[in-house]
């Protein structure tokens, strides 16, 4: 079973949600926290935990075999991303930054062995202990590369792999298709967002996305006080999600951020509200027990 | 001279600091700013603007589609998919137009000719139009569910350029998405220098590090606007990892309410609390920056 925090805008408090819902859930279920936010992976340092037992994830990169190469350019004609350029002659070069690692070229070559199965490092996926009784995959691009999607999609599938009774994903911001992909396969999306017209604009696209996908959401609005808290009830109800929460501005959030202490833990009034959500989304699965 | 606002993490304030330096800066100088977050767009939102001028749609997405007719449901296409984006629905191959990324693997090795074809796709739209001070935005917005390629960025860059040469411009300041990918990629790509947005927390640490690794890729010069300045006294590793690289610092800017606030007044926080702190620092920057990088 997996559940998704997501929220469209950045910075809304989507990280700071899920490890605090993560925490409180964990009474409930055996559990295992997914960061796909592989641009910006960030529950790690909320977690106040170092990455831990690494992996690469290496894609396909096509290396020409010029002995062997007919210089027909098929590889060329078929590459969607235009990654292969071919001299006059028909001799083709690679843009490694281009490359998606499809293997399209490597498909329809009529030569075996003129393309050999290079590698190109695109990131790392980790699978790190915490101390708060889950492990935590984190999905990491490597600075300098452009793709997400396969970063995503290895991540999600080492914490698949664990076989956890839930897996909770955290996603990037807003809905691009490696959002789109983070959220495959969830029963629920909780909704983060600001009632400020940003948050608002961004929290409407995420409930969009819910919807196009056919996966119901709730929303959760953080800094509550800040802005028009109405006008997200007005759209949440358009999409048919409830608002289940209201955190207000609060510095204790602040102040347990910054210590690397999540809030859910503390005595401070505001770890209620994360207990309150943990619960409502455990009413929505179905008891948990 | 094109010059980028760029952070690594969302939500640090990047669009707001970019739209009090237009505003600040639109007298003097002759720009056109460029929103590059087609995910979320927002620089729209914090300059006020109600209607486009023009809207041009984008069809450069491509999907992958599979004849139910003539499959013969063999299940190559769904072995084959570099991004598992091919699923089993009622005994049906279909790929998911929300994750496909277009790459034809499946119609490459799909045993039945014309079963899978590759569509183009709308992935949304790019517009522009003449802000209420004067100067020129292009943005952008996909469509939900589409990849944000950095082609996007691209095409937006074009426009603006175009717009340059029409109006006698001479600088594009370009406001690029969170993260590192392709569409920051392409915002970085070509600039002149990067100026990162940060605030003092060990995740915007972490995240703008990744950015400035980035903007070295492309050896150009950045400098620093550290924003929300004083919400974490004690956290210094943000300007000492700054003073390390020899980033300059363009300024601090403290947390003030006034921000917020002037968000959902739909103005830069310059114009509507123009006595604020932060409306005194970013005037700071703003002098920095005709100093230091405009001339």
């Amino acid at each position: 079973m997996q559940i998704a925090v997501s929220g469209g805008k950045g910075g809304t408090g989507k990280s700071t949600v899920a490890i605090n819902l993560a925490i409180a859930l964990r009474e409930r279920y055996d559990l295992v926290l997914a960061d796909l936010d592989v641009e910006a992976p960030n529950d790690h340092l909320l977690l106040g935990v170092e990455l831990a037992n690494e992996e690469p994830v290496e894609l396909f990169m096509p290396r020409f075999d010029y002995g062997k190469c007919t210089r027909c350019r098929k590889c060329a004609e078929v590459c969607e991303e235009h990654a292969i350029i071919t001299m006059r002659d028909g001799t083709p070069f690679l843009m490694p930054n281009l490359c998606s690692g499809c293997a399209a070229c490597e498909i329809v070559c009529p030569v075996p062995g003129a393309i050999l199965p290079g590698k190109k490092l695109m990131g790392h996926t980790y699978l790190t202990e915490t101390p708060y009784g889950f492990p935590l995959v984190t999905g990491r691009l490597l600075e300098g590369e452009e793709r997400a999607m396969p970063i995503v999609s290895r991540a999600k599938k080492r914490a698949q792999g664990l076989g956890k009774e839930l897996l909770m994903v955290d996603t990037a911001a807003g809905t691009s298709n490696t959002v789109s992909k983070a959220l495959e396969d969830s029963r629920l999306i909780i909704a983060v967002t600001e009632p400020t017209p940003l948050g608002i604009h961004d929290g409407e696209l995420i409930l969009r996305l819910a919807k196009l996908m056919e996966i119901p959401a709730v929303v959760v609005v953080n800094r509550s006080d800040l802005g028009d808290v109405a006008k997200v009830h007005e759209i949440a109800g358009e999409y048919g999600a409830e608002v289940i929460a209201e955190i207000p501005y609060s510095e204790n959030i602040i102040r347990s951020y910054v210590k690397g202490r999540p809030i859910v833990l503390t005595d401070y009034p505001e770890a209620g509200l994360f207990r309150e959500i943990a619960s409502r989304v455990v009413e929505f699965l179905g008891g948990g027990e | 001279m094109q010059l980028v606002i760029a952070s690594g993490k969302g939500g640090v304030g990047k669009s707001t600091v970019t739209a009090s330096l237009l505003y600040l800066l639109k007298d003097e100088y002759r720009f056109v700013a460029v929103d590059a977050d087609a995910d979320a767009p927002n620089l729209d939102l914090l300059l006020g603007v109600e209607r486009w001028e023009e809207e041009r749609e984008l069809v450069g997405a491509k999907v992958a589609r599979i004849n139910t007719e003539s499959c013969i449901r063999c299940g190559i296409c769904q072995e084959r998919c570099p991004y598992d984006c091919i699923k089993v629905i009622d005994g049906d191959y279909v790929v998911s137009e929300l994750t496909c990324e277009g790459c034809n693997v499946c119609g490459l090795v799909c045993p039945v000719p014309g079963t899978i074809s590759l569509d183009e796709v709308r992935s949304g739209v790019v517009r522009k139009t003449t802000t209420r001070y004067g100067f020129p935005l292009i943005s952008a917005q996909l469509d939900v569910g589409r990849p944000n390629s950095g082609k996007l960025v691209t095409e937006e860059k074009e426009w603006a350029k175009k717009l340059m040469g029409e109006l006698g411009l001479k600088h594009m300041v370009v406001d690029s998405a969170a993260g590192i990918g392709c569409q920051v990629i392409a915002s970085i790509g070509g600039a002149d220098l990067t100026i990162l947005v940060a605030e003092p927390t060990p995740a915007s640490l972490s995240d703008v590090q990744r950015a400035y690794k980035v903007v070295q890729h492309f050896r150009q010069p950045a400098y620093l606007i550290i924003n929300k300045a004083d919400f974490n006294p004690g956290f210094t590793a943000l300007r000492e990892w700054a003073e390390a690289e020899g980033i300059p610092i363009l300024g601090e800017i403290p947390y003030d309410r006034a921000i917020p606030r002037s968000m959902s007044m739909l103005k830069p926080f310059v114009e509507a609390f123009p006595d604020s702190k932060a409306a005194d620092a970013m005037r700071e920057i703003a002098e920095r920056v005709r100093e230091e990088i405009l001339k």
